[in-house]
């Protein structure tokens, strides 16, 4: 019973710091334009609109945050071995993390400009020295969160991987769910806020990404101050969901049936989310959507 | 039929970066060797000299491959240049000095069979596929075995599984347990390792695709990223190597980097457009 009960804390701490590193996940890459977006902000300057957006992309997130987690995890597990203490091996690990992590986006950032030098899109020092510095710190919250739950997860409630590999699934994961969640909120309703809402990105508007702010210039910064609000969230209520439910079926359920109690349960858990998205796509659709019936002129 | 829409113009030939690419590296993982002769670990820091070398030819092949409009397929083949690699070179450590050799044998008929089937079956129809994922493979087998010669000291299947001892005392006393968990394979270090270099290789021609595409600037930039890679390799290997070995490859591999960061700057300087600071966005005539 005790077992169970400190399962159920661990989970529940989990599930908490889950739901930080998808909101931190989700406001890194909307500030650095990684994920699906990037496209159309690779795409602006051969319009003709030449903008201030950091453009950094290293891969697609769950790759990016894939390496990111799992060399995080790589790194404390070997200052583990060392006979480190937990919490200053996972900072160390995360740290120099980050610091390969801001090399990559600054050499994607000069690059991808630096490529497009025909269209006249200049390279911003500016923009590289004060977004590169944002996104580290928020991808450091986004790593430090998933080490730990790696961590947590190996010695806590040990799970027979080791180290290295859960920060790889779970970084993954991570990638995964800021990427679903959080990206349709900054590529359909912050680059395109110049565009009839709900009306998609017809051709024409390609590359046509709101470049202004209120006043003066927009950044990335901007864009990462929007989509904090609801996007960040939705992202770390998405992560922590995953990362809380998993947890919670194995630590309740694992003994029921020599193991395919948590299998029948995560099963469970899947349909009953099913039938949960079909009736809001349902819903959605029915009070906002443009896929009703043309009405007769 | 795809439609090759970019072409590689000037710069070095793609078929003498791959040449010196696979010289340069199998030369630089038979040097770890010395390891073995010397019984010293010193010579580690040659794998990752090996990965760096891998990594550029690697970066050369996906620029070929990728021109035929795969753009957001880049990242993807920097995974399946790894996932088919990592299986012939953890089947070649078993071949004690051949390792490298029978590597390089075992990725190559593994990528060729994967390009056939890319081909033939998906039906993809590009013309260098069967190529380049050849040499794709061959790249992930090669860096693999050279960062993994950089954390553990050799490429031998033995040490890579290195078990050690594990003292617990239970109700019948102290018993000694046989533990795997601490090797690098064990230890699941070949994970980070994976992504590091699946990263590195197609992170270059990723972050340097466009119209004003440069090949001294993209090759730069992946040695820029094996270099990188390789701060953070030696890092994870002082655990498994003496300390006086891991800080040779940690010097070796922040003067690399740090010369090939500020040689790519220079060289995104020259082709950018134009380097402002804290201006606003350039008038353009009908905008």
């Amino acid at each position: 019973m005790e077992n169970i009960v400190l399962g159920i804390g661990i989970t529940a701490l989990a599930g908490a710091l889950a739901a930080v590193a998808g909101a931190a996940e989700d406001t890194e890459s909307n500030i650095g334009s990684q994920g699906d977006p990037n496209s159309q902000v690779q795409l602006a300057p051969q319009m003709g609109y030449i903008h201030r957006i950091f453009n950094k992309a290293v891969a697609g997130e769950p790759p990016a945050y894939g390496l990111w987690c799992a060399l995080g995890a790589g790194l404390t597990w070997a200052f583990l071995a060392m006979q480190l203490n937990a919490v200053l091996a996972i900072v160390l690990g995360c740290a120099i993390t980050i610091f390969v992590q801001g090399v990559y986006a600054t050499t994607a950032y000069l690059g991808r400009t630096a490529s497009l030098a025909k269209f006249g899109q200049p390279v911003y020092i500016d923009i590289l020295k004060s977004m590169t510095s944002v996104t580290m710190a928020h991808a450091f919250v986004a790593v430090f969160c998933t080490v730990t739950i790696c961590y947590l997860m190996n010695s806590a409630l040990g799970h027979p991987f080791p180290l290295p590999i859960l920060g790889f699934i779970w970084g993954i994961a991570l990638g995964a769910a800021g990427s679903a969640t959080g990206n349709p909120y900054y590529g359909k309703e912050r680059q395109y806020q110049n565009q009839k809402f709900g009306a998609g990105v017809p051709i024409a508007a390609s590359g046509n990404i709101v470049r202004y702010a209120e006043a003066g210039v927009r950044n990335s910064l901007d864009n990462g101050w929007f989509t904090a609000k609801l996007g960040g969230a939705a992202s770390g209520l998405c992560f922590g969901f995953i990362v809380f439910l998993e947890l919670w079926r194995t630590v309740l359920f694992e003994k029921v049936g020599a193991g395919w109690g948590a299998i029948v349960v995560g099963i469970l858990i899947i349909l009953v989310f099913m039938v949960v998205d079909r009736f809001i796509e349902v819903w959605a659709r029915k009070t906002y959507g443009p896929y009703t019936k043309p009405e007769e002129a | 039929m795809t439609v090759k829409v970019e072409v590689v113009e000037g710069g070095v030939p793609h078929s003498k970066v791959m040449i010196v690419g696979l010289i340069l590296t199998i030369v630089c993982i038979y040097l770890t060797y010395l390891n073995v002769l010397t019984k010293t670990e010193l010579f580690s820091f040659f794998g990752g000299l090996a990965a760096v070398a891998a990594l550029t030819w690697g970066s050369s092949t996906i620029k070929v491959l990728c021109s035929y409009g795969i753009g957001t397929g880049v990242p993807s083949a920097g995974m399946v240049s790894f996932g088919s690699g990592v299986i012939a070179m953890l089947f070649a450590t078993k071949f004690g000095i051949l390792s490298p050799i029978v590597a390089v044998v075992l990725a190559a008929v593994i990528g060729a069979i994967l390009g056939y089937v890319a081909n033939r079956v998906i039906a993809m129809k590009i013309p260098v596929m069967v190529k380049s994922l050849t040499e794709l493979a061959m790249v992930g087998s090669l860096t693999l075995m050279g960062f993994t010669a950089l954390i553990t000291g050799s490429f031998n299947f033995s040490a890579l599984i290195a078990p050690n001892t594990v003292l617990t005392i239970t109700s019948a006393g102290l018993t000694a347990t046989t533990s795997y968990l601490t090797s690098y394979i064990g230890g699941a270090l070949i994970a980070t390792v994976f992504l590091l270099g699946a990263i590195a290789v197609q992170h270059p021609f990723n972050a340097c695709l466009g119209p004003n595409w440069t090949q001294d600037r993209m090759l730069m930039l992946a040695v820029e990223c094996g270099f990188i890679s390789m701060i953070v390799a030696s890092l994870m290997s002082m655990p498994f190597v003496r300390i006086d070995a891991a800080i040779i490859s940690l010097i070796v591999s922040i003067i690399g980097w740090y010369y090939t960061y500020a040689k790519y700057f220079e060289l995104s300087k020259r082709d950018a457009a134009a380097w402002l600071d804290l201006s606003p966005i350039p008038e353009q005539e009908g905008h």
